[in-house]
């Protein structure tokens, strides 16, 4: 049986179900009952129980969209902070895309410390070693925008169900946005007023990211300060 | 270890200051919010909790029997110490006091030292042996930039919050408080001065100057910082900016 | 201090409290910006801030364990924090105190899931009436959840004593300097079970047993607390 409403607020050690379930992602099991090991909301779909978490560092997993900073690099390539207890490998043949012949070429001209790189990560070992590629379009050096750090358990809310928060944003600001599974999240825009607007609609969704109805209230905001700043 | 400032938000701060805005919204001459709370501590003789923006700092004042330096021999005796708490920011590490906390701990020192804030000549007890010395401790609990503004707001608060210690030896109506020095940093950023700098302002900055004044605009202290330089206008710039500021600093102790 | 001639008088305590009452008790979570998790507890006129950063990289790297985070605690007291100034900087005390208090926590945690990676826990008391460890474990226990550092429970603490011959529940200031006996606890509540234990003074079987009783209750509403503190921190304000 469910101890728990769908979404309430549960806190870690808190009974959340007993008996036949699965326990996903936030939460553990001791003998036939399920425990939630997170502050976070809990989430209980047919049989599977899981709590999604409202803290958390991020955590890098196979597929995952990131934005990271150079802070070092060796003789092959680039070490990045991801805004995890991991950092991550970018290897010049991945950032390039063709082979580099390391003793004629200097790869330093491709990156440099404190650089913003848009990529996505290629692999995770057991021993959390992390690899970048920058496969997609757009992907690589970052130049410009506003760069916004979130805490990345909000990071799908910012995005909302099938994107459809990340479409709000957009549309009523005009602006573009890479949204990083870790947490980060870079602004493009023209009208600094709009960009701003948009920070705005990060900052809302963090705060209020266990309250449902965001969508909705997000888009009110925007259309409100559009209307109001005219 | 230290914070890395990536290039994204270096440039979008700089392109602010050039046209005379800032990454918090705030005007080039503003400080943020500020909040004083007096008395916080009990087990000290005067406390001041400040919030600049999002920074925090806690200071305790201390008033205990101790020896007087040989050449003043019925002065009492002032110590400032600083600890910028492991609590307070992902690059403080525990361990002895890093170079950033001695320099905290003596630009609060001199503002309030040289600015003779303390009568330490009313605090002898018995010449030559015994007199009181008053320890300021700062505490550093959240660092948002601004420490050595927030800390030194915080001491003159916590002093001006002294209630005597019961102890025979005490023979003063109060604590003999005559001034209120108050400290303001600007940093130069892309050749512009901006008042109060945060931190992400802090990790961008050339340069920053720290200028505390007492309350007839006269200054007692001043201390540079950072790897860039000033020139003479920017100077008399920075003490203009400062000196409007420390008086606002100053009403929010009451 | 003189030493009172009575701890105990007509079965109240020298703060009125009854011997299984707990002192006024207020925990805040999230309370510092750039920490990843923080929490702030008033027990009595104790004041005590904890603050948690991780998993983040642990260095230097020799000192990684290669399976599972490492956990290091500190725990550290203001100079101003007492009545006679102590000079900053660790003595032995809070270093053993920061030993027990890493170990009562330890044990709830996942550690596991962030290999190679260390959790920080910083306690610091800004204002001292005994049982100040048992406040920071309460803090850091709250702040660790509220850094999303997942956990199996809480872990809350609270210290018991002998005073005047009688079994007594979170020891004030006179009692833990003038009682027989002083005896701090930490427990995980769900599962009952004992983390910290450190003893000393005079204990009969008997009144280990009943002062063991008596501190699990006092961490019953402890830990309400602790929990009530986390979840407030999302609580839909007024008007939303």
């Amino acid at each position: 049986m469910i101890h728990v409403q769908n979404r309430e607020i549960v806190v870690p050690g808190q009974l959340i179900a007993e008996g036949d379930y699965q326990h996903m992602d936030g939460s553990f099991r001791e003998g036939d009952k399920i425990y939630s090991a997170v502050v976070g909301l809990a989430d209980v779909k047919e049989k599977r129980v899981r709590v999604i978490p409202l803290q958390g560092r991020y955590v890098p997993h196979v597929g995952d969209l990131v934005i990271g900073v150079v802070i070092d690099s060796h003789q092959s390539g680039w070490i990045l902070d991801i805004n995890s207890p991991y950092t991550a490998n970018l290897f010049v043949s991945e950032l390039v895309h063709r082979k580099v012949d390391l003793n004629r070429e200097d790869i330093s001209k491709f990156l440099s410390i404190g650089d913003v790189v848009l990529a996505s990560v290629k692999e995770v070992d057991e021993y959390m070693r992390v690899l970048l590629e920058t496969t997609e379009r757009g992907m690589g050096r970052i130049k410009g925008g506003k760069l916004v750090e979130i805490s990345p358990a909000k990071i799908p809310r910012v995005l909302g169900r099938k994107g459809s928060m990340l479409k709000v944003i957009e549309s009523k600001t005009g602006c573009t946005l890479a949204v990083g599974q870790n947490g980060r999240i870079i602004i493009w825009g023209d009208d600094p007023k709009m960009v701003n607007l948009a920070v705005e609609a990060i900052l809302m969704i963090e705060r209020e990211a266990h309250i449902s109805g965001l969508t909705d209230r997000v888009a009110l905001m925007l259309e409100k300060e559009k209307s109001g700043g005219v | 270890m230290y914070e890395i400032i990536s290039s994204v938000k270096r440039d979008y701060i700089i392109d602010l200051v050039k046209q005379g805005k800032r990454i918090d919204g705030r005007a080039i001459d503003q400080l943020r919010e500020v909040a004083v709370e007096l008395g916080p501590i009990k087990t000290a003789n005067g406390s001041a909790k400040v919030k600049l923006g999002k920074t925090q700092v806690l200071v305790g004042v201390k008033l205990m029997h101790a020896e007087p330096f040989p050449d003043t021999p019925e002065s009492g005796v002032l110590i400032v110490n600083a600890e910028l708490l492991p609590l307070a920011s992902p690059t403080f590490e525990p361990g002895p006091p890093r170079v950033e906390a001695i320099e905290l701990a003596r630009v609060v020192d001199r503002g309030i030292r040289e600015s003779d804030a303390i009568d330490l000549d009313k605090l002898g007890i018995k010449p030559g042996e015994d007199v009181w010395s008053v320890f300021i401790d700062i505490d550093v609990l959240d660092h948002d930039g601004g420490l050595i503004d927030a800390s030194a707001l915080a001491a003159i608060a916590a002093l001006s919050d002294v209630k005597p210690p019961e102890d025979e030896d005490w023979k003063l109506p109060g604590f003999p408080l005559s001034k209120r020095p108050v400290a303001v940093t600007v940093a130069k950023i892309d050749d512009r001065l901006v008042v109060d700098p945060c931190l992400d302002e802090e990790r961008v900055m050339d340069a920053r100057l720290t200028i505390t004044t007492v309350e007839d605009g006269s200054i007692c202290a001043m201390q540079k910082g950072g790897t860039g330089y000033f020139t003479r206008e920017e100077l008399e710039q920075a003490y203009d900016l400062t000196c409007a500021k420390a008086v606002e600093l100053r009403a929010k102790i009451g | 201090m003189e030493k009172p001639e009575k701890l105990i008088v007509d079965g109240k305590r020298l703060d009125g409290r009854a011997p299984d009452e707990l002192r006024p008790l207020k925990i805040k979570a999230g309370v510092l910006e750039r920490a990843d998790g923080s929490a702030y507890v008033e027990l009595g006129n104790n004041k005590v801030f904890a603050a948690v950063y991780g998993p983040r990289e642990m260095h230097p790297r020799h000192d990684q364990q290669p399976d599972s985070a490492v956990l290091r605690c500190r725990y550290s007291m203001a100079p101003f924090s007492v009545e006679d100034r102590k000079k900053p900087g660790p003595d032995r005390r809070s270093v053993e105190i920061s030993k027990v208090t890493k170990e009562a926590l330890e044990p709830v945690l996942f550690l596991e899931l962030y290999p190679r990676s260390v959790i920080d826990v910083f306690i610091e008391v800004l204002q001292a009436d005994a049982g100040t460890r048992t406040a920071g474990i309460n803090a850091a226990a709250v702040a660790l959840a509220d850094a999303g550092v997942p956990m199996r429970d809480l872990v809350t603490s609270v210290a018991v004593g002998k005073v005047d011959g009688t079994i007594v529940l979170d020891l004030m200031k006179e009692e833990d300097q003038f009682g027989t006996t002083d005896m701090p606890v930490a427990v995980v509540p769900r599962k009952k079970v004992i983390t910290l234990l450190q003893m000393d003074g005079h204990f009969t079987k008997e009144e280990f047993r009943q002062a063991l009783d008596l501190a699990f209750r006092g961490c019953e509403k402890i830990y309400e607390v602790q929990r009530q503190a986390l979840k407030e921190k999302y609580a839909i304000k007024e008007g939303e």
